[in-house]
């Protein structure tokens, strides 16, 4: 951790120079907007375009549906888990859908259930779904057996093997497959928005890449590029906090 | 109903195998285990020991043959429902993400006890293996031989009627095994409990055990069953008598053969 200044100071590096490349270089705003018209752009957004509505939206959708995946996601991965007859009808259809690009369903979706948050938080769902459950598989089966026994033998039910052994003991890879679930989450949602255009993130940039507003295309970029160095930091709190039992 | 005996009749198990022949770990062992005595069960690497202690417990069900729970009452012996059991492990089996009070108290969370009766009996089984203090540790934070207490600590709390050992100090180094077998024997002498201790050291044996069941190579079978009856309390100062001496050599002599047996096996396998 006392190398995390590093990243912050490449970062700003990297900005002040930017800026100070685009000014001398006189490069037109259209393309290339200095990082101080950016923040400007984004200040006015949020200000006077009311962008934290569209941010509201975007995470709404976000978190709606990867709330439910991850629980439909987990309960459904300690199924497979502990099953093999289960495992065999579920490893069907998670091989033939994990690997399917889920922007291509997007026009599908839509026939179906409109363009509303229905479809949003549905996109959403499907993309944090997959990997959770293949991650609780992987780590429900690396579940040491001794485990398993010492409960047995300490009179644990099958149901409280699975929720209080099993799912304790797979959490590090749950948790690996909730950081690449919200990933794709949040790539599927900004899509959406920007196919069906009215709300959110999506749509704003899409909207405002139309009217060449440079400066807010990368305001709302900067604005994505921000969600996400706060949901990975969030994470790895979360994990330092669940994992303190392994730490040294 | 008081437990008499845990009679063992006619057990068979086979292990399945990848490729070939199933391998049978148990053949026809039969054999009884008196209530309120500790039994030494020795015998080879892979002569089956762990496998019968698996069966006796219920965590796996035999190819053939069955367990009886023999019970008095009213003077007269017959078979009764299963006795309580609980099991101490070669591998610890720790639950890693649970403290060490955590751990303890993960038999009666099981069974319903609310958080503040199952922490107290706890804490009390903690102090009787001398782990006060160490409750708010994790499992990794623990040496070999505090491992092992947590783990008798975990059995003892459930107040079972039948501990079961399985190699317990298989995993610790030969000062720490001294220590432990020493406090065990103490242990085992004031609770009266049935004990089963499957080990392959002669010593331990005979240092804990009223008796010893003599095991043979794989496939196991009954060798011999043998009284100790050596005077309690016993210590270490024990080993260095002529009676343990003949008593370690007519084991050693029993299994001598079936442990070369067992070495052919291993450079079969």
């Amino acid at each position: 951790m006392k190398a995390a200044w590093h990243g912050w100071a490449a970062l700003a590096l990297a900005l002040v120079a930017w800026e100070i490349g685009a000014w001398l270089a006189k490069v037109p705003e259209l393309y290339l907007p200095r990082p101080s018209v950016i923040i400007v752009s984004l200040y006015d957004l949020f200000a006077h375009g009311a962008l934290t509505k569209d941010l509201g939206y975007t995470l709404v959708r976000i978190f709606g549906g990867f709330a439910l995946a991850v629980v439909t996601g987990v309960t459904i991965g300690i199924w497979m888990g502990t099953s093999d007859k289960v495992r065999s009808v579920g490893d069907i259809f998670v091989a033939a859908l994990y690997p399917l690009p889920k922007v291509t369903l997007i026009p599908l979706l839509i026939i179906w259930l409109g363009t509303g948050e229905a479809f949003q938080i549905t996109i959403s769902w499907l993309g944090a779904i997959f990997p959770i459950i293949v991650n609780t598989v992987l780590g429900v089966q690396e579940c040491d057996r001794g485990l398993v026994l010492a409960a047995r033998d300490l009179r644990a039910s099958e149901r409280q093997v699975r929720w209080k052994v099993m799912l304790p003991s797979a959490i590090p890879h749950i948790f690996a497959g909730f950081r690449l679930g919200l990933g794709v989450s949040i790539v599927l949602v900004v899509a959406a928005e920007m196919v069906t255009g009215r709300t959110g993130l999506g749509a704003r940039l899409f909207l405002s890449g139309q009217v060449l507003e440079t400066g807010q295309v990368f305001a709302i970029l900067l604005l994505l590029a921000l969600l996400g160095i706060a949901l990975t930091k969030g994470q790895d709190m979360i994990d330092a906090a669940l994992g303190r039992w392994r730490a040294d | 109903m008081a437990l008499a005996a845990i009679a063992v009749r006619r057990v068979t198990h086979r292990w399945p195998a990848k490729r070939g022949e199933p391998v049978v770990a148990l053949q026809e062992v039969s054999c009884e285990f008196p209530a309120g005595q500790v039994t030494s069960i020795l015998g080879p690497s892979g002569c089956g020991k762990s496998t019968l202690l698996l069966v006796i417990r219920g965590l796996l069900a035999p190819t053939q043959g069955a367990v009886a729970f023999r019970s008095r009452s009213n003077g007269s012996v017959a078979d009764g429902p299963p006795a309580t059991m609980a099991t101490v492990w070669q591998g610890f089996h720790l639950f890693p993400w649970r403290t060490v009070l955590d751990n303890v108290a993960f038999g009666l969370e099981l069974n319903g006890w609310s958080a503040e009766r199952r922490y107290a009996a706890a804490r009390k089984a903690l102090q009787a293996v001398d782990l006060a203090g160490f409750e708010e540790r994790f499992p990794r934070q623990l040496s070999g031989g505090m491992k092992q207490r947590v783990g008798l600590a975990r059995a003892l709390v459930l107040d079972p009627d039948v501990l079961l050992l399985d190699e317990p100090f298989g995993a610790l180094d030969a000062q720490t095994r001294l220590v432990m077998q020493e406090q065990l024997a103490r242990l085992v002498e004031s609770t009266g409990k049935t004990v089963l201790l499957v080990t392959h050291s002669i010593e331990e044996a005979i240092l804990l055990g009223d008796r010893i069941v003599v095991m043979t190579a794989r496939p196991g079978r009954i060798a011999a069953e043998i009284e100790v009856g050596l005077a309690r309390p016993r210590s270490l100062a024990l080993t260095h008598t002529r009676e343990f001496a003949e008593l370690f050599e007519r084991i050693y002599g029993l299994l001598r053969d079936e442990v070369a047996k067992s070495m052919l096996q291993a450079q079969e396998a």
